[in-house]
């Protein structure tokens, strides 16, 4: 208790999210709703970091505030084509909120979150500080290829999981792809020299900044997640720089380069199961080389997945659908 | 010494963000509140990298804070510039 005023800056960041968070799901203004969902991103990511957590903060900040928010913009651009206006779907949603449910969902809510809340806070007062998983990992870091913990347990320790959260992307685009619509983004060219210049800019930069994060992720905090999502965005800032003229590559490398990370990912694990080192288990001298191919690959996959979420199509050359989602 | 240097220039820069988000809060149109949020963003931000940079741990340290305010100034101008391009082209006076 002698950090006080760190304590009074935790609690602060705690109140404002809890508004935000209420603000943004009680908004009628779905558009309203999206901007203060990009900026409790952002205070997530602070609050990530002030749980000694910078890793996580980075990928809370990239994906979560920015391709996210790029998302659901998008989304509800196309919202407001099909439907010519986004605020009737807002007036739809109020209408549903106003309804009968209203009356009696308030008192149960408020039940629930009291008893949740006594809850939380009695396992806080009784549960003891443990040291948590930090002194195993050191001991074994030095076998593990890299320098950064974090790193290590999500490439190398945990390799499971890494490889599960990247089939999920996966899946995402797969299930996104498999609606076959066809839709061109609803976003006009920009007139003026400021919109080529500022990506002229900023695109060089984001690709350096983005293969520096990804060679960060060794010894401090970084990694593919985070350099996919620059790289992510990047690709978004790109598209929407130039709408209507996309120089979209053959559906053949759109769907290699996005299941590359999952692919590789799997066959290297595959390759050391058959060599002898059980599944997703690296030969030690060469688990830093096998770390840095992985990390690779997964990252322009990241970023390509990220686009192809974005622009929402399926990739050119496939049949498109109606919007009854029959084949033409 | 370099402890009072930073408190200072940070504090003057909190003071230029709270005039943006003033500014934000209280002017009629997009073109004022864009004018206050870019003030904010320029010349707050840039007193508190310029605050913070002495208690960098490197000089590698430094020069990333500046390329992060130098980001911050690009994006920020053109996203100014979009947006008021924007509302100008929507007919808002």
């Amino acid at each position: 208790m002698n950090d006080i005023p760190g304590l009074v800056f935790d609690f602060l960041l705690a109140v404002i999210l809890l508004r935000v968070a209420w603000r943004l799901l009680s908004s009628s203004d779905l558009f309203r709703a999206v901007v203060l969902f990009i900026a409790f991103g952002l205070l997530l990511a602070i609050a990530w970091v002030r749980l000694d957590a910078p890793d996580v903060a980075l990928a809370e900040a990239a994906i979560g505030a920015g391709v996210t928010g790029a998302l659901l913009l998008i989304a509800l651009a196309r919202m407001a084509e099909i439907r010519h206006s986004a605020t009737e779907l807002a007036e739809r949603l109020a209408v549903l909120r106003r309804g009968r449910f209203r009356i009696t969902i308030r008192p149960v809510l408020l039940i629930l979150v009291t008893i949740l809340g006594v809850m939380l806070l009695s396992t806080l007062l009784v549960m003891q500080p443990g040291e948590g998983l930090q002194p195993a990992v050191a001991e074994r870091l030095g076998e593990s290829g890299v320098d950064h913990p974090v790193t290590a347990v999500l490439l190398n320790f945990r390799a499971w999981d890494t490889l599960l959260e990247l089939s999920v992307l996966l899946l995402a685009v797969l299930g996104v792809w498999s609606l076959r619509r066809h839709a061109p983004l609803p976003v006009r060219a920009v007139p003026g020299p400021v919109m080529p210049g500022m990506v002229r800019l900023l695109l060089p930069v984001a690709v350096v900044i983005g293969f520096y994060l990804l060679w960060l992720g060794a010894h401090a905090p970084g990694g593919a997640f985070q350099a996919g999502a620059i790289f992510g965005a990047a690709g978004v800032l790109w598209i929407l720089s130039r709408p209507r003229d996309l120089p979209i590559p053959p559906a053949a490398v759109v769907r290699l380069g996005v299941s590359a990370g999952v692919l590789l990912f799997f066959a290297i694990g595959v390759a050391g199961l058959l060599g002898g080192f059980g599944y997703l288990g690296y030969p030690p001298p060469w688990s830093g080389m096998l770390i840095l191919v992985i990390e690779v690959t997964a990252t322009l996959s990241i970023g390509l997945t990220l686009v192809a979420l974005f622009l929402g199509g399926a990739p050119r050359g496939e049949p498109s659908g109606d919007h009854n989602g029959r084949l033409s | 010494m370099i402890d009072a240097a930073t408190i200072v220039l940070v504090t003057i820069g909190l003071a230029f963000f709270i005039a943006g988000t003033i500014g934000l809060l209280r002017f009629p149109d997009v073109y004022t509140r864009l004018h206050a949020l870019t003030k904010a963003d320029n010349l707050g931000l840039g007193l508190i990298v310029i605050g913070l940079a002495p208690q960098a741990d490197s000089i590698a340290a430094v020069f990333k804070l500046l390329l992060i305010w130098f980001l911050v100034l690009v994006a920020g101008a053109a996203a100014c510039h979009l947006v008021a391009q924007r509302a100008w082209h929507r007919g808002k006076s």
